[in-house]
């Protein structure tokens, strides 16, 4: 399978496994995350982490200034993940443009929106924003 | 960008369907498939054999772009007039909702209604999954993989990489272990005719029964019922726990389609690390 087919499959099934009844713990997102925020950095990443509840990616991202500012996003779940292929196409030690909803305590922790890997290509994880027309 | 979606969406409808399909089905809110035509299978013995893998495995068959870039967005509802209106917002509280939608509730004796209600209002600090414990019996839910012997069925589950192994040769409770404080607690399975009931005691009271807060105590009793119809599995257990409950508890049916596929397989679940924990501020769930 190719990654980026695999990518999308792993979309779909994170999809389809937040569809179905609820059968585990869960919080709600925003009483985590500034879902109406968007942030961005450029950062080198540094770790992959295959964890439940959800996946984590590690980053680190050099200032102007040359100080070092870590960062941690979190997405799917590895199951959902595993299930289509996904593990190794996230390549450590290589700069990804990350976009995210900012964590509500002012942590460098964030949902992922998208990540823009060296390839150039993007992978957008997110939800709808219920008020573009486009999704109505 | 709007055929892109609408592709997307297209396809992910597709994967919803197939999972849904084969994983978790409240028996409120799904029939069971169409089996009238599959007879039940049955050991050498002559008993209901429940073997069989009875979730999915996921996937799918979505496509890139052209420029080979993927966009998938969780659909949620749109937001009423005034309404708070951010992605995920509608989606996570409308999670919450549907779990308090439930009307079949467990009893508690009036003592016990404010713990409830902090836990329930605390959840999203005092969720022993939030805290990467296991869920236990029975918010565990129903197998996802059954072998079965002669004297044994052994339960796999994918979360958490969990077993149960139940002894169904007509033993009582090991006088140890029923003492003991487990999360799936000392279980011994005896047939009712082609419904095979499990008896469980010995857990921990650091599980819930459920979402909304539902405490037990260490002295439970959960009674499973297992049944096959053709390709349905039908799952219900009623938790039996006086010092707390009014009244034993019944939970809604679970009922899963047998995974038709011979090659699926459960794999191995990964550890659990409650990062989120640090970082919740707020009280509201979904």
């Amino acid at each position: 399978m190719k990654p980026w087919t695999a990518c999308s499959v792993l979309a779909a099934v994170v999809l389809a496994l937040s569809t179905a009844p609820p059968a585990v713990a869960h919080h709600a997102i925003q009483a985590e995350y500034e879902m109406g925020q968007t942030k961005g950095f450029t950062g080198v990443m540094t770790r992959f982490a295959m964890i439940n509840p959800h996946c984590r990616w590690f980053f680190e991202e050099t200032k102007a200034d040359g100080t070092k500012v870590t960062w941690e996003m979190s997405g799917a779940g590895p199951q959902a993940l595993r299930a289509a292929g996904l593990v190794r196409i996230f390549q450590i030690g290589q700069p990804y443009e990350v976009t995210f909803a900012p964590a509500k305590n002012g942590a460098n922790v964030g949902r992922v929106r998208t990540m823009k890997g060296p390839d150039g290509k993007v992978i957008t994880l997110f939800h709808e924003d219920p008020t573009d027309p486009l999704n109505n | 960008m709007m055929l892109r979606r609408i592709r997307t969406s297209t396809s992910i409808a597709a994967v919803v369907a197939a999972t849904l399909w084969l994983t978790t089905a409240d028996a409120t809110t799904q029939q069971p498939a169409s089996n009238g035509n599959v007879a039940t299978p049955r050991t050498a013995d002559g008993k209901v054999d429940f073997s069989g893998m009875w979730v999915g495995t996921g996937g799918g068959d979505l496509k890139p772009d052209e420029s080979g870039n993927i966009t998938v967005l969780s659909r949620g509802r749109p937001c009423h007039p005034g309404q708070e209106c951010k992605p995920a917002i509608n989606f996570e509280r409308d999670s919450g909702v549907r779990q308090r939608m439930n009307p079949n509730l467990p009893r508690y004796k009036p003592e016990h209604w404010a713990r409830v209600e902090d836990l329930d209002v605390n959840g999203n600090f005092k969720d022993p999954e939030i805290k990467c414990y296991p869920a236990g019996l029975p918010r565990m839910g129903a197998p996802g993989k059954i072998v079965q012997t002669p004297t044994e069925l052994i339960f796999l589950y994918a979360s958490h990489n969990t077993f149960r192994v139940i002894p169904i040769d007509g033993r009582d409770h090991d006088p140890i272990r029923s003492q003991d404080l487990l999360y799936y607690g000392d279980s011994i399975g005896k047939w009712e005719g082609d419904t095979l009931v499990i008896d469980s005691v010995g857990f921990t009271d650091e599980t819930w029964l459920a979402w909304p807060g539902y405490f037990h105590t260490n002295n439970m009793r959960v009674v499973e019922r297992l049944t096959r119809q053709g390709n349905t599995l039908t799952w219900q257990a009623t938790v039996h726990d006086p010092e707390v409950l009014m009244e034993p508890w019944t939970m809604n049916p679970v009922r899963r389609n047998l995974n038709p596929n011979p090659k699926a397989l459960l794999v191995e679940d990964l550890p659990c690390e409650s990062r989120d924990s640090a970082h919740i501020v707020t009280r509201e769930r979904g």
